[in-house]
């Protein structure tokens, strides 16, 4: 219902092979009908259990077929009622045999879903199916078991996004199993140092990885409270990440993904909206320092880069940021600066015509 | 800027061949894919529905047949499944209000159906109390895609006081990044779909200041790419469907202006499939529904002429909005 990047073809089918379809379609419908109609009699068996499982290898976007399952493994594959088992955790042996064997079914489930989510990367219902199932283990598993568990998912997601690095699922899905692994239900502690690291492998590998630098921004604020981070410390943090991201724009200075995660080290220096600053303590002069040099720094990219729309961009948003900074009018000497660089986007990017008379009104 | 029209050198609207096409779609039940695909056959139903609306042949569906199918996909507790069968929703329950609000039919759902009531308490007890966002069914998958869909239906059923408003806006602007953007979660990346789920649910909630206005509109300039589509996240190859969601979230922060109009009118037109009709991500790629319906609603957007003019927050006819909304 929605393709994407499948090429238009002529799609002509000789009798014979619309024949095979209907044949095809039949032993379809009829595994569906199988589990409507067990399904109307109100018994979740294993019977039906197998029969989604025939279902959903051929179809795993077929959610009503994903909830369907679930209520089989809750009726009759796992163990009683998740809070039952908790509450009796200290209890004797029978306990200990249903703890293991919903492992196994858990294990088994997760395996399940593994070569579907390989061929379907992008399907929601199955990373959603997934994630029940690490709840379950949580509810039903001893600790270092469900812990085990969701240390293995984390290595999951780290070989999806080896395949995809920018998988939007994979991303947040990496998030949502960090939290967990940080989180008291799993004797966690905070991972912000590793996933920072992670990001910098993720960057390393391809500089481009927007998805990666953008985690990064979001983990720096962890990062540095736990190291206890100073004034001082955080100043040649904020220092470390700009050389950084100037490092690489000196080699690639067409790559958005740069300079979005550049703009988000400059909204940190001169404040964005009411939010948190990695650098909080920066006087206004300080700003003032920080963002000069900056527009400095990306000026000397011009000595070998004219005609990249990116640094005027840069440098005109920055110019204004500087002159809301230093409360400047338009007479000041960054507004004849401004008007270069805005002359500079409207013929390297017409596209934005509009936009760039937009800056200049507001500008004057 | 020239006036919007197809480009006298360059291609034009299909119209008949994209009827054609839609009209086409519940007829190829010889085709395995038609089976497969029946767990989004009410979502199938608004986007066929809709593009006709955009391409001025609201008609060419019989209304009858129409809502016959919608209330035959609608369970006991009043939210609807993809189709008959099929487990309900919150996201094709927003489809079965967004059809029913085009065909003027929500006298129907209470005459025939479980009723207007019935199917807000169902959208309104997906609200997680706690964090103001919605899941998506009682198996508790949360997205800011399912807070916008319930925003969209609810304000529709004009039952938008059953939910907590002020509630679900503090979890969209909590999903605000540093650009300007918004992520489908607090924490995620900025992301044009989302974007759209963010803004539209502002805008219904009456809270567009909360929108960073000239951060926003920067980011989803550059969305625009030399071909003249639109792409979803920088780096990223253009499609048909992101340059619905940038496009209506530039209309609803008042900057379409901060792209070339015609580029993408060129691009969207690109798409279509000229001879059987439908539009496809990608010049060149097989059509679908989905996109029909977004590059129509994209083009009506973007005034290209003989369309119906369409409304950026809900992707449905502007006229139909003002009716239904009574503004």
């Amino acid at each position: 219902m929605a393709s994407h990047g499948v090429t238009r073809t002529v799609r002509t089918r000789t009798e014979e092979q619309r024949l095979q379809d209907l044949e095809k379609i039949k032993k379809y419908r009829h595994l569906e009908i199988q589990i409507r109609t067990q399904v109307a009699t109100g018994t979740y068996t294993l019977d039906l259990f197998e029969l989604t499982t025939k279902l959903l290898r051929q179809n795993p976007e077929y959610y009503t077929i994903w909830n369907i399952r679930r209520r089989c493994l809750i009726s009759c594959r796992l163990s009683g009622a998740a809070d039952q088992t908790a509450s009796a955790a200290q209890d004797g042996t029978s306990d200990t045999k249903n703890q293991d064997s919903d492992s196994q079914v858990l294990q088994s489930e997760i395996a399940f879903t593994m070569p579907l989510l390989l061929e379907f990367p992008k399907c929601y219902w199955i990373w959603n199916f997934r994630q029940w199932l690490l709840a379950q283990a949580i509810q039903r598993l001893p600790l270092p078991v469900a812990r085990k568990i969701w240390e293995t998912e984390l290595g999951l997601v780290s070989k999806m996004l080896n395949k995809d690095q920018r998988n939007y699922h994979a991303w947040g899905y990496r998030r949502l199993v960090v939290v967990q692994l940080e989180s008291s239900e799993l004797d966690g502690k905070s991972m912000a140092e590793d996933e920072f690291a992670y990001t910098t492998k993720m960057i390393r590998q391809s500089l481009s990885n927007f998805s990666a630098w953008h985690n990064r921004s979001q983990l720096i604020p962890k990062v540095l409270e736990q190291r206890g981070a100073d004034d001082k410390a955080r100043a040649a943090f904020l220092g470390e990440e700009l050389d950084l991201v100037r490092d690489a724009l000196n080699v690639g200075p067409e790559d958005q993904s740069l300079w979005y995660y550049h703009q988000f080290l400059v909204s940190q220096i001169v404040g964005d909206g009411n939010k948190p600053s990695i650098t909080p303590a920066l006087t206004v002069d300080e700003k003032i320092t920080y963002l000069k040099h900056e527009i400095d720094e990306i000026k000397d990219l011009l000595e070998d880069y004219d005609n990249i729309k990116w640094i005027y961009e840069a440098l005109s948003e920055y110019t204004v940021a500087l002159e809301r900074l230093q409360r400047t009018d338009s007479n000041g000497a960054e507004a004849g600066d401004l008007q270069v660089f805005l002359s500079k986007l409207r013929t390297l990017d017409p596209m934005r015509t509009g936009r760039w008379n937009d800056v200049e009104q507001l500008a004057s | 800027m020239a006036e919007a029209t197809g480009n006298s050198e360059g291609p034009k609207l299909a119209t008949d061949a994209h009827v054609k096409y839609v009209l086409s779609l519940d007829t190829k039940t010889d085709e395995l894919d038609y089976w497969m695909t029946e767990h989004l056959r009410l979502n199938g139903a608004y986007w066929g529905l809709s593009a006709l609306h955009f391409l001025s042949r609201p008609e060419a569906l019989p209304r009858k047949d129409t809502i016959d199918f919608v209330l035959s996909c609608q369970h006991e507790n009043g939210g609807f499944g993809a189709a008959p069968g099929h487990d309900a929703h919150l996201l094709s329950t927003v489809s079965a209000v967004q059809i029913l609000a085009m065909v003027d039919g929500f006298d129907e759902l209470e005459a025939r159906g479980k009723g207007k009531a019935v199917v807000g308490k169902f959208l309104a007890d997906l609200q997680n109390p706690e964090s103001g966002s919605f899941f998506g069914d009682e198996w508790g998958e949360e997205d800011t895609r399912f807070l916008y869909a319930a925003l969209n239906a609810l304000s529709l059923l004009g039952l938008l006081s059953l939910v907590d408003v002020d509630k679900a806006v503090a979890h969209v602007v909590s999903c605000t990044n540093f650009d300007g953007g918004y992520g489908a979660k607090p924490g995620a990346e900025s992301h044009a779909a989302q974007v759209f789920t963010c803004v539209a649910a502002l805008a219904i909630a009456g809270r567009l200041d909360l929108v960073e206005h000239e951060k926003l509109g920067r980011w989803l300039s550059e969305r625009q790419l030399p071909g003249g589509g639109l792409n979803g996240r920088p780096e990223k190859q253009e499609d048909v469907c992101y340059s619905w969601w940038v496009l209506s979230s530039l209309a609803i922060i008042d900057r379409v202006h901060w792209i070339e109009k015609q580029a993408l009118i060129n691009f969207i037109l690109n798409c279509q499939d000229p001879d059987n009709g439908g539009f496809s991500d990608r010049p060149g790629n097989m059509v679908d529904v989905w996109h029909t319906c977004f590059g129509a609603a994209g083009l009506s957007l973007l005034g290209y002429p003989g369309m119906e003019p369409v409304d950026p927050r809900y992707c449905m006819p502007k006229k139909i909005v003002a009716r239904v909304l009574g503004e």
